[in-house]
């Protein structure tokens, strides 16, 4: 994690509850962003993901704890005056200006000469390449476009921090997937510090340097998009990101070594810290297929009948029942043919992928 | 939509759809040539006609404009009126602009109780409110008993009362609601995200009003100022209550054209004067308060919150904030306490000190038979009104909404126009009208003059409900297998039945309370308010003020009753959609 005397931006024990509230809207929240870092918060609604956002961008005041930009207190520091900006969710654009007008908003409340903030202006609009619709107003735009008016609003000043607030949850998949793109290569290019609010895991395991899980009001789990995807630190960060089987086991004494077990049958070599019941997370993805029979090896295996397929384009899911479970393993359309219901099948997938949560 | 539809109809589907615009669009064509059209024709033309020895004369001439044209005596009043009210209208918007903005976006807890309360006298008889400024103003008034007592002057003044100023003060006082009205209804609906997105571009509080609040409120400004300048410039009750010779208005001139004066195409041109010059300045303001571009954002404003202790300083601000905020209130209010209090006063002199409490105004009430038939006459023409005008309104509602009517668009504005005449031109206009049709004055003419202005009225409210509904109700009824009729029972009605009853009570209040209209109408048979106007003129006594007293408190309970059943329409609406 990168040192507090070289990040950007600090939050230092917040805390804030919410008048007639009856749990925290944030507990105890703390990190830090490096300069040029694309940091993620990702979570559920209502995990507080927001009111953190507004947090740094001076619109909350916590209860407790401080907000540091550069080493700064800046806690105190009313909206206006912080140098950081804002992607909002509903764009919040200004209807009765032009696009041209909307993007020069801040360069004019900075004080800029007129020429100079329509030529600033012009450029950071030709940067999201909406050159050509300088002088449209909002409403004639369509959701992509007014999307990124808002983010060339947001980055005309080269702010160092830049706060987006879900910015392409109102866009369909295709542009979804077109923005993703142009918001990495643009913070590449641009060196702000991005600090990016989602509840979508794809895109912050996609475009993230780090990604804090949130839930509650707590940060579940921080860390790169790898350590969250693979070394999930909870039951909820395991399912909430990627998408996990939750297996109900017990850990007990067999053949003389502490052992899972699932329906009385021993999964060789799943780590299990203590014993007791558990519940064992293993991703879609990690679980394989084979005819029934087929020698495991070093893989744990389970003996089930396909139940039904999902057909995804790329990949099958197929839901295999064994006995009182049952076992969704994501596997490649191509050579997944065979999967019909009804048949039987063996379920295998490495100990090592698999994690093991207590309580 | 409706465009789209009309549109559509001479396209593609056309005999089919031409028979059912021919059907359900009659009555709005009807409605519009009887009640909109032909009575201003009527007016236009009799401008024109000249009288001899107290008769019209059917001869074409210009007789009446070149007389006006040569009258600097009527420039003057024509330009004294257009101020006044002009001016009248800038001070209630300037008064009400901040009231809107700290009920709108400051106040978080009661916003809709103090909405209502300023909305409240705008409801209570407007005789009632201009009567209580004469007791507040008179020589015997109020204000000067107080600056006699306390000893500020020596005998009372005339000065506030019978001037120019009193009759300004007094369409202040009218204009504050609209105002208000239509300035909070756009600073509501502002999107709390875009003052934030000022903000954080590094915009002040100042800036943010100047570049963002401004301009998105700026055409309801524009609105609410023309609602206010309208309702005064046609007033002739006001400056004849409480102008005397200085305050005269151009109102009460065309009204004694039609009156005393009897000389109708001199009134006629007047009033087309008037007309004209009201519509280029409402057009002219109208054009200054446009903005372009459109709110898009519809989460509406979200009440900032404000849980961060406060310092010292803001707080002192905050209570300032408050005591500033209540004194619109004060203005508001005063007059009609000052009335209520005046008929529970044991004394035929309306002034303070008072002389002890008794209920004699009261009693003194119940034995006046030709006020009890006055009382019984308004009701009669109230429902009357409502009746007529709530089925009209809610058939022309569904004609124009689902493109049965062709022009939709045009026939929605010509429709409204009336509301839009002064009211001194439309009670003119509405007896050309009904004397061409032999309606003899009294009843039926009331009730068909008030309609021409409360069916518009209902119509927009039912409009504008019919135009929230989702479009997908109707179709989605008749797929469940109903048919017009049963969809129109089983599920329209009951969506805009609020709506329904919101505007009939709201249209019962303006036909309860109109005076200007109903005046030239009534002939010798008066409704209430016109029987009080009648006994004003031959001096009054305190019972005028137990009247007002009880009419104030009729209308409260059925705003109350409205208010209810709108919100309990709304809250079950909710229900449903959750």
């Amino acid at each position: 994690m990168a040192k507090t005397s070289q990040a950007i931006l600090t939050l230092a024990g917040i805390d804030k509850t919410y008048d007639g509230a009856a749990r925290p809207a944030l507990d105890r929240i703390s990190f830090t962003v490096a300069p040029g870092e694309f940091f993620s918060i990702l979570g559920p609604s209502g995990s507080g993901k927001t009111t953190l956002l507004r947090m740094i961008a001076g619109f909350e005041r916590p209860d407790v704890g401080r907000v540091l930009m550069d080493g700064a207190d800046i806690t105190d520091v009313p909206p206006f005056r912080r140098d950081v900006r804002t992607v909002f969710q509903s764009y919040a654009l200004f209807p009765h200006m032009s696009v041209l007008e909307n993007v020069a908003y801040p360069l004019r409340m900075a004080g800029a000469r007129k020429a100079e903030r329509l030529a600033k202006a012009r450029d950071c609009l030709a940067l999201v390449s909406m050159g050509d619709f300088a002088a449209r107003l909002p409403h004639q735009l369509s959701g992509g476009q007014r999307q990124r008016v808002a983010l060339a609003r947001a980055i005309v000043c080269r702010p160092r921090v830049l706060l987006l607030d879900e910015p392409l949850g109102a866009l369909d998949l295709r542009l979804r997937q077109q923005m993703q793109h142009m918001l990495v290569s643009l913070q590449r290019e641009l060196g702000i510090a991005f600090v990016y609010v989602t509840h979508d895991q794809g895109e912050a395991l996609s475009m993230s340097d780090r990604v804090a899980v949130m839930s509650e009001g707590r940060i579940a789990q921080l860390g790169t998009p790898r350590e969250i995807y693979f070394d999930p630190a909870s039951e909820f960060v395991a399912q909430f990101v990627g998408r996990s089987n939750l297996l109900p086991i017990e850990a007990a004494p067999h053949e003389g070594s502490l052992t899972a077990l699932l329906g009385g049958r021993a999964l060789k070599g799943v780590a299990v810290p203590r014993s007791g019941p558990a519940r064992m997370a293993i991703r879609f993805e990690c679980v394989r297929l084979a005819e029934a029979g087929h020698p495991p090896g070093e893989a744990c295996a389970i003996e089930g009948v396909v139940e039904d397929v999902l057909f995804l384009g790329n990949a099958l899911e197929v839901n295999v029942r064994c006995g009182d479970h049952n076992i969704i393993a994501a596997v490649p359309t191509l050579g997944g043919e065979g999967y019909l219901p009804g048949r039987p099948v063996r379920v295998m997938f490495d100990p090592g992928q698999a994690t093991v949560f207590h309580g | 939509m409706a465009d789209i539809a009309s549109d559509m109809s001479l396209s593609a589907a056309r005999p089919v759809r031409f028979h059912r615009i021919s059907v359900l669009g009659w009555p709005v064509y009807a409605w519009f040539i009887a009640l909109v059209l032909v009575p201003n024709l009527l007016l236009i033309g009799t401008s024109f006609l000249r009288t001899s020895n107290g008769f019209i004369v059917f001869d074409p001439s210009f007789a009446s404009y070149m007389r006006l044209w040569k009258s600097a005596s009527f420039q003057f009043l024509l330009g004294k009126t257009l101020a006044t009210s002009f001016g009248a209208a800038a001070l209630g918007c300037l008064i009400a602009y901040p009231m809107a903005y700290y009920a709108a976006r400051v106040v978080q807890k009661n916003r809709s109780v103090l909405v209502l309360l300023v909305i409240i006298p705008l409801w209570i008889s407007l005789l009632m409110r201009v009567f209580a400024w004469r007791m507040i103003l008179g020589q015997n008034g109020i204000l000067n008993s107080a600056l006699v007592g306390s000893g500020l002057l020596d005998q009372p003044s005339e000065a506030f009362l019978y001037t120019g100023f009193s009759v300004l003060l007094t369409y202040t006082y009218i204009s504050i609601p609209f105002c208000f009205i239509a300035i909070f209804t756009a600073l509501e609906k502002i999107p709390h995200a875009l003052i934030e997105a000022s903000q954080d571009s590094g915009a002040s509080a100042w800036q943010t009003f100047r570049h963002v609040v401004w301009p998105l409120s700026r055409p309801s400004v524009a609105i609410g100022f023309s609602l206010a300048f309208l309702m005064t410039v046609g007033d002739y009750v006001t400056p004849s209550m409480v102008g005397g010779i200085d305050g005269t208005m151009i109102g009460m001139v065309i009204a004694s054209q039609f009156g005393i004066a009897n000389n109708w195409p001199y009134g006629a041109a007047i009033a087309v004067c008037l007309m004209v010059s009201v519509g280029l300045i409402l057009a002219l303001v109208l054009w200054a308060g446009q903005t372009r571009g459109v709110l898009t954002g519809d989460e509406g404003a979200r009440p900032p919150v404000a849980s961060h202790r406060l310092t010292s300083g803001q707080r002192l601000l905050r209570a300032g904030g408050r005591v500033l905020f209540a004194l619109p209130y004060l203005f508001l209010y005063a007059p009609l306490a000052i009335m209520v209090l005046m008929s529970f006063n044991d004394s035929s002199v309306q002034a303070f000190p008072l002389s002890g409490a008794t209920l004699r105004w009261y009693a003194e009430l119940a034995g006046n038979q030709p006020m009890l038939a006055a009382v019984r006459r308004s009701l009669m023409v109230g429902f009357a009104v409502v009746l007529v005008s709530g089925v009209a309104a809610t058939g022309f509602a569904f004609a124009l909404h689902y493109g049965r009517v062709r022009r939709a668009r045009f026939f929605e504005f010509a429709l409204a126009i009336p509301v839009a005449i002064p009211g001194v031109v439309l009670g003119i206009v509405m007896v050309l009208a009904t004397q061409l049709a032999q309606i003899p004055s009294g009843v039926g003419r009331i009730v068909i003059g008030q309609a021409s202005f409360v069916m518009p009225v209902m119509l927009m409210i039912i409009l504008a409900r019919l135009r929230r509904l989702d479009g997908a109700l109707l179709e989605a009824s008749m797929d469940s297998g109903a048919n017009h009729w049963q969809s129109f029972v089983h599920v329209l009605f009951p969506s805009i039945r609020g709506a329904i009853i919101g505007g009939a009570l709201l249209g019962f209040t303006l036909s309860a309370d109109d005076v200007m209209v109903t005046l030239f109408l009534a002939g010798t048979s008066p409704t209430l308010p016109i029987w009080v106007w009648n006994q004003m003129r031959f001096g009054f006594t305190p019972s005028v003020n137990a009247i007002f007293t009880l009419v104030g408190v009729g209308s409260l309970l059925a705003i109350l009753v409205c208010n209810r059943l709108i919100f309990h329409a709304q809250a079950r609406g909710r229900g449903g959609e959750a």
